[in-house]
């Protein structure tokens, strides 16, 4: 009987180290069994974490603050607290009026072009090491955002949404080297592509060999069926150099994106776009110059 | 051993877990952190039979690998943890009982603990992890000890009652 029940003890130990490399080993292979579970445990328990949170939060420093009862150490610690958070207040106001002031010129631009928006503030960049140009947004699919929807900023296209949590989307920046666009030029209307080349500056390949580019010409979007990936009328960028090559067959330009990428705090994702696409009202207008004409007059003779 | 118990031991289990990934690893202990949870596992392990110790160490295991934080192979834990398990049901019969020998039994619990974290490094180091210096890890294992030590006969006759409610009434007879 004890031998039987030796035998059974030692298959069943087998059987779990088995099922452990097992596991492991799908693991490792590139299964994503832990990752998934794992995502699903993290959200299941942020309820109890954020409840532990607010309860346990005098606790958790309990055990520090045993080590420096009686000192006049905690003083300074708490006036030392006092003063980061009056500083970091402060930042919070300036980054406040700068995203104020970026959400109300987006919110100008959706506004013109007829665009239902859902704003987002820029929580993350992505990090260098996955070689792609993104940055991760606060707002996700409970907001309403799926795959493919348009990202602005107050002055233009930004990128498109490359995938979404409940959350949190990130965003595949229009700098992207795999990053291609359609555009159209406002007043001529010569279609082409426009291509993310990493950096500020993009390659403009217009698809009519005989149309015109001229060196500050404005690139709007030329839009996509049902506005996604891209809504039309959105602007792209500015040509900044033609590229004339004549054994080309289309013509290339070079062109500075419309949105700085490096700065952008606050974003707006298009949710909807207009039945009718904006045409090229989206441009900005040159801020109009005053010229003054001055006629010298001859100097009276004394 | 029952299904109902299997399930309600990793229920209790999963309880515990919860409260350590969500209380306890928020306390700021001097030296390193505590495991509850391991503690409260390495117990019920030295409280169970041969086949109890084995199910217990890889269902624990398994949930322990359930952590968000983790970023080790899934399973890993379960290895660990099934590993120990089974020095458990080999060594059962030294460890004693722990209203005789209470000191000596709560020893047992710290090594065991300690050396299911020294593993569970072994491990990892074998398949390739970086889990920081070995310093770092050697007090982190010690305090961890430390703490268990402290910690666990003050529990103790908690968890041993919890058990005694899990047993079906079968076993309790």
């Amino acid at each position: 009987m004890a031998k039987g029940g030796g035998n059974r003890s030692r298959l069943l130990l087998v059987l779990l180290l088995v099922s452990s490399l097992f596991l492991i080993t799908l693991d490792l292979r590139g299964i994503n069994l832990a990752s998934s579970i794992r995502s699903g445990v993290g959200t299941a328990l942020s309820p109890v974490e954020n409840l532990f949170s607010k309860i346990f939060s005098p606790i958790g420093s309990f055990t520090s603050d045993l080590r420096n009862l009686g000192k006049s150490n905690s003083k300074i610690a708490d006036l030392t607290s006092e003063i980061d958070k009056l500083k970091a207040e402060k930042i919070i106001d300036e980054d406040t009026v700068g995203q104020l002031s970026q959400l109300k010129n987006i919110l100008d631009l959706a506004g013109r072009g007829g665009y239902k928006i859902v704003a987002a503030r820029v929580i993350n960049r992505g990090s260098s090491a996955t070689f792609k140009q993104t940055i991760t947004i606060d707002v996700g699919s409970k907001n309403g955002i799926t795959k493919n929807m348009t990202v602005i900023s107050e002055s233009g296209l930004v990128g498109v949404v490359k995938s979404t949590t409940n959350n949190t989307s990130v965003v595949l920046l229009m700098s992207d080297p795999t990053f291609k666009i359609g555009v159209r030029i406002a007043g001529t209307q010569s279609i082409g592509v426009v291509s993310g080349q990493g950096g500020n500056s993009y390659l403009l390949q217009l698809l009519d060999a005989t149309g015109e580019i001229k060196v500050g010409d404005a690139l709007v979007a030329r839009g996509s069926q049902g506005g996604m990936p891209f809504v039309p009328g959105v602007p792209v960028g500015v040509v900044t150099t033609v590229q004339s090559n004549a054994s080309s067959i289309t013509q290339n330009a070079d062109v500075v994106g419309i949105s700085n990428l490096d700065n952008i705090g606050v974003v707006a994702v298009v949710v909807t776009s207009p039945n009718e696409g904006p045409r090229d009202s989206l441009i900005p207008k040159p801020k109009p110059t005053v010229t003054v004409y001055v006629t010298p007059t001859p100097t009276p003779s004394k | 051993m029952s299904w109902q118990r299997v399930v309600n031991t990793s229920l209790f289990l999963f309880l515990v877990f919860i409260l350590q990934e969500t209380a306890v690893a928020r306390i700021n202990f001097p030296f390193n952190g505590f495991s509850l949870y391991i503690a409260t596992l390495m117990v019920l392990l030295s409280l169970e039979d041969r086949t109890g110790s084995l199910v217990f160490g890889f269902a624990g295991g398994m949930i322990i690998d359930l952590s968000p934080s983790a970023s080790s192979p899934f399973g890993q834990w379960a290895l660990v943890m099934t590993f120990i398990g089974y020095l458990f049901s080999v060594n059962r019969e030294t460890i004693g009982d722990f209203v005789d020998r209470p000191v000596a039994f709560v020893i047992f619990v710290c090594l065991s603990s300690a050396l299911a974290m020294l593993a569970f490094l072994i491990i990892g180091t074998l398949l390739g992890q970086a889990n920081g210096g070995l310093m770092r890890n050697l007090s982190l294992i010690l305090a961890n000890s430390l703490w268990t030590f402290l910690f666990v006969p003050i529990f103790l006759p908690l968890i041993i009652r919890i058990r005694k409610m899990l047993l079906t009434n079968r076993e309790r007879v």
